[in-house]
């Protein structure tokens, strides 16, 4: 047992030092002789003992009389919870790489990898405008099933993947992931649906009416528009003062935007979006479904792509 | 009185302030500076062949080596430098013998029941190939040479070969009388010097032994270099084994002519730095008192003796009386892997000792002994070193 955890643990080391290489070797010559049914005979277990025991002799010989006595019975505890570790690790791995998070899609506990937990920020949608951080809570209730998008923005429908955009204009960390899902959209011309919540309250009230009315009134110009807001300071695109400037600058017809902005009629029609969006039962913003997946908060875009890919990778 | 403090200055490993604590002298000793500068100005300055060359420097490396050969002539008290032959070590000694000598089927050889692998392998293997008989002596309860058991099956013998002083237990067996009494009877006698050549004057006259074998590396000379000893007349009558370059005086395609003693058995080039170095290890040997560096010895062995004593289920192999048991003390423990020992004093104080069954399986195996640890002192070993040993050797045996 000593044996194949010197293998392991030394076969790590030795990717550093010359020293741990040699001590690899003579585990695996002796894994390989056990493996073969042959004594081991580098007398590798005894030396690795050796090592262990002439360190704590000096400090505590109880534990050493107890590493001596018990040393298979420890060998196989650690060699357990070395695999443990070992697959707790590997898991680890795979789910920040597909999911940016060690834990678990959209689960914010605790990351080695990602230690601030930016994978995970969302705003929070709970009423409280201010909160930007982590909210704890489950993914699996966030979904899209019998949830009607027909009114929100949508382009290249009918293709075989789709992505639905729930962010807000306001949001700090939906405006980090809109590029990189304009980027995965246009990678693969995924059917997008994008929607406006507002998860920071009426504050933005105003852009989302301009939204709906320039994507009814001028179809695809939409997009260009809502990337121009996402990609633009927040506290200028926030501010009425700026709005006819904005529209301006995209051609759009001021005087017809401001009228529809203004009309009940929006109003009725956006405040309906959002309640069809808390059917999904949303948390936070940005919350992006690949393929009916939720991805809730600011992924890195290899998340997003493994989750359109066939196979990860491709 | 051995200066030791002196004499550790003469060694740069034991100069060092965190020097190993060196105990594992039956296997390798130490190389003096002297040995080691010697070898290197060998390297540096005429590194070229001996015998053969006519050039200057070819000349320089042919008068070293036969300095050298004429000092372990004069070390050992042989007749003749002629009688010397460079080996590669004790091993190779024995092979030569076991092979050159005309051993015919039905021979009887003569061997302890303690026998380094190396004068015992040759002769299992004689007897698979050429049919002699091998007769083991059985020693006594403790270890030591039961003279009553080799007179008797001495009778009818062709050869004996036997080691001189034990690498299992440092007991030196009565060569005198070995010798003697093989004599008398017609048989002739090897020594394997290997573990006495380094610890007491060793007189091939007095002893009127045939061959001696011994290694360089175990008496401060380089690790690779050995001598094979025999009086002349014998050597002449052998045919040697290995045969090439530097054995012949002429060639043709047909025939060829072999030189005479020492040479017809030193085939190829030879390790002139070795054989050098060995010369060094020789001259600073001979400047000490074996009687100083065999009563140094004891009283370090019987320091550890009875340290060691005091613990019951610590076993010592070999007879109880230190004296007789020279640099070595060999212990094991029941029921247990003596390697331990080795590696945890290796790791908490740089005590080197040996654990294994010191190339004497048969020993072990006869003895249903798993395996031993050895502490071999020399000269340079300071009763400072033994009380580190033994303080460190108190710890573990606690938590073992
Ligand atoms: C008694 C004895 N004979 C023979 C040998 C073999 O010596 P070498 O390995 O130098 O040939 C040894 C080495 O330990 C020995 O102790």
């Amino acid at each position: 047992m000593a044996c194949l955890i010197g293998l392991i643990i030394f076969g790590i080391m030795g990717i550093f030092s010359a020293s741990h290489r040699a001590l690899a070797k003579e585990a695996f010559d002796c894994v390989f002789r056990r493996i073969t049914l042959r004594p081991c005979n580098s007398g590798f277990k005894e030396k690795i003992k050796g090592k262990i025991l002439s360190r704590l002799i000096n400090k505590s010989p109880f534990t050493a009389r107890m590493v001596n006595r018990h040393y298979e019975i420890l060998s196989w505890i650690f060699f357990i919870l070395m695999v443990g570790s070992t697959v707790w690790v590997l898991r680890g791995g795979y789910n920040f790489y597909v999911y940016g998070s060690c834990n678990g899609l959209n689960a914010s506990g605790f990351c080695a990898f990602d230690p601030n937990g930016d994978n995970n920020k969302i705003s929070s949608v709970n009423g409280d405008s201010s909160t930007c951080g982590i909210v704890q809570k489950s993914e699996k209730t966030v979904t899209l099933k019998n949830i009607d998008l027909s009114s929100f923005p949508a382009k290249n429908i009918g293709s075989k993947d789709t992505v639905v955009f729930i962010g807000c204009y306001d949001c700090d960390y939906s405006r980090k992931a809109y590029p990189d899902i304009q980027k995965l959209v246009a990678k693969k011309d995924a059917n997008y649906i994008f929607a406006h919540y507002p998860a920071k309250g009426n504050i933005t009230d105003k852009l989302a009416y301009a939204g709906y009315c320039i994507y009814k009134n001028d179809g695809d110009k939409f997009w260009d528009w809502n990337t121009y807001l996402f990609a633009t300071d927040k506290n200028y695109i926030l501010d009425p003062v700026n709005l006819d400037t904005m529209l301006q600058k995209f051609n759009f017809d001021v005087k017809k935007t401001e009228e529809c902005i203004a009309s009940p009629e929006t109003k009725k029609a956006v405040d309906s979006q959002v309640i069809e969006l808390n059917k999904t039962n949303i948390y936070g913003t940005p919350t992006i479904f690949i393929n009916q997946k939720a991805f809730v908060g600011p992924k890195p875009y290899r998340v997003y792509r493994s989750a359109i890919n066939k196979f990860i990778f491709f | 009185m051995l200066d030791i403090n002196k004499i550790r200055k003469d060694f740069k490993i034991l100069s060092d302030e965190k020097a190993p604590i060196y105990f594992d002298n039956a296997c390798m000793s130490l190389k003096p500076n002297t040995v080691v500068n010697a070898m290197n100005t060998y390297y540096y300055e005429f590194p070229a062949c001996a015998g053969r060359s006519a050039h200057k420097m070819g000349d320089k490396v042919t008068k070293k080596i036969k300095e050298t050969r004429t000092l372990i002539a004069k070390f050992i008290n042989a007749d003749s430098q002629k009688e010397i032959i460079f080996t590669r070590n004790t091993t190779e000694g024995i092979n030569l013998l076991a092979n050159s000598f005309p051993f015919k089927s039905g021979d009887i050889v003569l061997v302890s029941d303690k026998e380094h692998n190396s004068n015992l392998v040759p002769w299992l293997r004689l007897k698979e190939k050429a049919g002699i008989i091998l007769k083991i002596i059985p020693g006594n309860n403790d270890n030591t040479f039961n003279l009553e058991n080799f007179k008797e099956q001495v009778i009818g013998a062709k050869f004996v070969s036997i080691g001189h002083t034990s690498n299992l237990d440092g007991v030196t067996n009565p060569a005198k009388e070995i010798i003697e009494i093989a004599h008398k009877n017609g048989v002739l006698v090897h020594l394997d010097a290997a573990q006495s050549i380094a610890h007491q004057k060793i007189d091939v006259r007095d002893l009127d032994v045939d061959f001696l074998s011994f290694s360089g590396h175990k008496m401060l000379g380089p690790s690779g270099t050995g001598i094979f000893y025999g009086k002349q007349k014998l050597l002449e009558d052998l045919a040697p084994f290995m045969v090439g370059g530097d054995t012949v005086e002429s060639t043709t395609y047909e025939s060829y002519k072999m030189l005479e003693v020492p040479e017809k058995f030193e085939a190829g080039l030879q390790d002139y730095a070795g054989i050098i170095g060995l010369g060094e290890a020789v001259k600073y040997l001979d400047q000490l008192s074996f009687k100083e560096i065999s009563e140094h010895e004891i009283k370090l062995n019987t320091y550890i003796t009875e340290e060691l004593r005091k613990f019951p289920k610590v076993k010592i192999i070999g007879p109880t009386d230190p004296v007789l048991r020279g640099g070595i003390i060999n212990f094991y423990i029941e029921n247990t892997d003596m390697h331990k020992f080795a590696i945890i004093l290796d790791e908490m104080a740089g005590i080197a000792i040996r654990s294994g069954q010191h190339c004497v399986h048969s020993w072990f195996h006869s003895k249903k002994i798993y395996n031993s640890a050895r502490v071999s002192v020399y000269f340079y070993n300071t009763m400072e070193e033994a009380e580190i040993f033994i303080s460190n050797f108190t710890k573990i045996l606690k938590i073992i």
